[in-house]
């Protein structure tokens, strides 16, 4: 949404400090995320990308030694507060990790299991219509609406991919993170996931971690570029791209690392 | 460039050799400038047939460079600074190019002109010309110290030179008037004048590519200019 031409933000990270243990992963994080955009995340291996996606849905929790501090601030409501309801949160805030994961459970389970936990739908009707729109919006449905009932790992790479994005959907979270979704899909799967993403930016907020930067480039109308654990630089796309301020990302984004 | 080399080595050859090409490019067109106006002041006809053979080179150039660029965004994708140096790497050869072009036109009319021109015209002509020279000179040089500061310098100076011209044009226009014998060679001298003008046109061009190669901006405000041209025709 647009208040005066200017994005909404969605999400605010705030002096965010992470640790694995006594080690230091993140270092005092501050990032807005605005709504409707697709914000990218670069930077090289191990600076900490995953990491900070975790922290947007407390999915760091599942991890004993990971320790979050600071901020994430969503619709008002800081979800590291005690009060905070981890399951409605994952509701809110999906996730697609870099290899698709589909339930060893037929294609409609798959997408079904969401809405069902979270008491979505009244009847079988209902069901079947989220499973379909679901299945829709992830420009799944038309090669798989003849074979719901077979087991989604059975699908390509692709397909699973755009399964999962599907299942992710079906729960209409209102945030959906996305860790290298396409770094094991061919050129075409991975247009169409691109062309989704363009697509889900109108309902949804998208944060994506890639290690392409052309893919980057394509898909996000923001970007921040990590390095060390820190947030080196953060701002519209095309200028990072065309004319960043900081000479490490310049050095990073041309290929001059290291 | 980046201070830091490029991890792929390749790349990074690719891009320096690019801009060599530009470099080199430039101090053809340089030199192509200097001879056809030595031609025009010595009646040098060695010279100016010099600079018409020369422009086939500086075409050549531009080919490869158009090549080379192409390759690069195909190839390697370029990003940010990259992205700047080659893009404007083909519009800088494109002006380069006209610049050759430019020259050759000019040392094309001078083996038509007479021997014994009056010398207030010579004078008025080179006083244009050698300040264009210096203008193309500062901003080889600026291309080369990717100085912004120098683009614009260069970009200013622009003025001057329309100021140069619309003198020249006067004393030309003056010969012509005089007398009817001086049609040819009066018409003449108008285009050689007129073309060493539009070098620098081309000139302030390069500068405008440079500033926005080192800054990733554009350069902001309306181009210099300079007094009115005269209108040659009676009312
Ligand atoms: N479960 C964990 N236990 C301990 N250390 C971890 C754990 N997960 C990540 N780290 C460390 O935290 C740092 C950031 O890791 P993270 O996975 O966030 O990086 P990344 O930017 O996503 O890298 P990549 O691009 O390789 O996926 C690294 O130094 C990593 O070793
Ligand atoms: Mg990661």
């Amino acid at each position: 949404m647009k208040k005066n031409g200017v994005n909404m933000i969605k999400i605010s990270a705030k002096n965010v400090d992470v640790f694995y243990g006594k080690k230091q992963a993140l270092f005092n994080i501050n990032l807005d995320i605005e709504e409707n955009q697709v914000t990218a995340l670069i930077g090289p291996s191990g600076c900490g990308k995953s990491t900070f996606l975790r922290c947007l849905n407390r999915m760091n929790d599942v991890i004993d030694i990971c320790k979050v501090q600071g901020e994430i601030v969503i619709n008002d409501f800081n979800i590291n507060d005690k009060g905070c309801d981890v399951v409605r949160l994952r509701e809110k805030i999906g996730m697609v990790f870099q290899k698709p994961n589909p339930f060893p459970k037929t294609l409609y389970e798959n997408i079904s299991y969401g809405p069902s936990i979270h008491g979505m739908a009244q009847s079988k009707q209902e069901m079947d219509e989220i499973v379909e729109i679901s299945l829709k919006k992830a420009a799944l449905w038309e090669e798989v609406k003849d074979r719901l009932h077979e087991p989604g790992t059975g699908l390509s790479g692709g397909q699973q991919q755009r399964l999962c994005i599907a299942r992710a959907i079906s729960v209409q979270p209102e945030v959906i993170l996305m860790d290298e979704p396409c770094s094991a899909l061919d050129p075409i799967a991975t247009a169409q996931i691109e062309e989704l993403i363009d697509e889900l930016k109108k309902e949804h907020t998208i944060i994506i971690v890639t290690h392409s930067m052309a893919q980057a480039a394509r898909v996000s109308q923001r970007t921040g570029f990590f390095h060390l654990g820190e947030l080196i630089e953060h701002g519209l796309t095309d200028k990072i791209f065309k004319n960043p301020d900081n000479t490490k990302t310049q050095d990073y984004i041309t290929g001059r690392f290291g | 460039m980046s201070e830091a080399p490029h991890t792929v080595k390749s790349y990074e050859e690719e891009l320096k050799n690019l801009n060599s090409n530009i470099v080199k490019m430039g101090g053809f067109c340089e030199e192509a400038l200097v001879k056809a106006t030595q031609a025009i002041i010595s009646r040098n006809s060695d010279n100016a047939e010099t600079v018409i053979k020369n422009d086939e080179k500086i075409d050549k150039f531009e080919t490869l460079v158009e090549q080379q660029v192409v390759n690069l965004i195909a190839l390697r994708q370029p990003m940010a600074i990259d992205l700047r140096e080659t893009v404007t790497a083909l519009k800088i050869s494109s002006d380069l190019e006209r610049i050759g072009d430019l020259a050759k036109n000019i040392s094309k009319r001078t083996l038509l002109l007479n021997e014994n021109l009056p010398k207030n015209l010579i004078d008025a002509l080179v006083r244009v010309s050698s300040n264009v020279q210096k203008q193309l000179k500062s901003i080889l040089d600026a291309y080369l110290d990717r100085s912004s500061a120098m683009a614009v310098n260069v970009w200013e100076g622009d003025e001057y030179i329309d100021d140069l011209t619309n003198l020249c044009m006067q004393e030309v226009i003056k010969y012509l008037k005089e007398n009817e014998k001086n049609l040819d060679d009066g018409t003449h001298l108008l285009f050689v004048t007129k073309n060493i003008e539009r070098i620098g046109d081309h000139t302030t061009n390069i500068a405008e590519q440079i500033y926005y190669l080192v800054t990733g901006e554009y350069l902001e405000g309306d181009r210099p200019k300079g007094t009115e041209p005269v209108v040659t025709g009676e009312k």
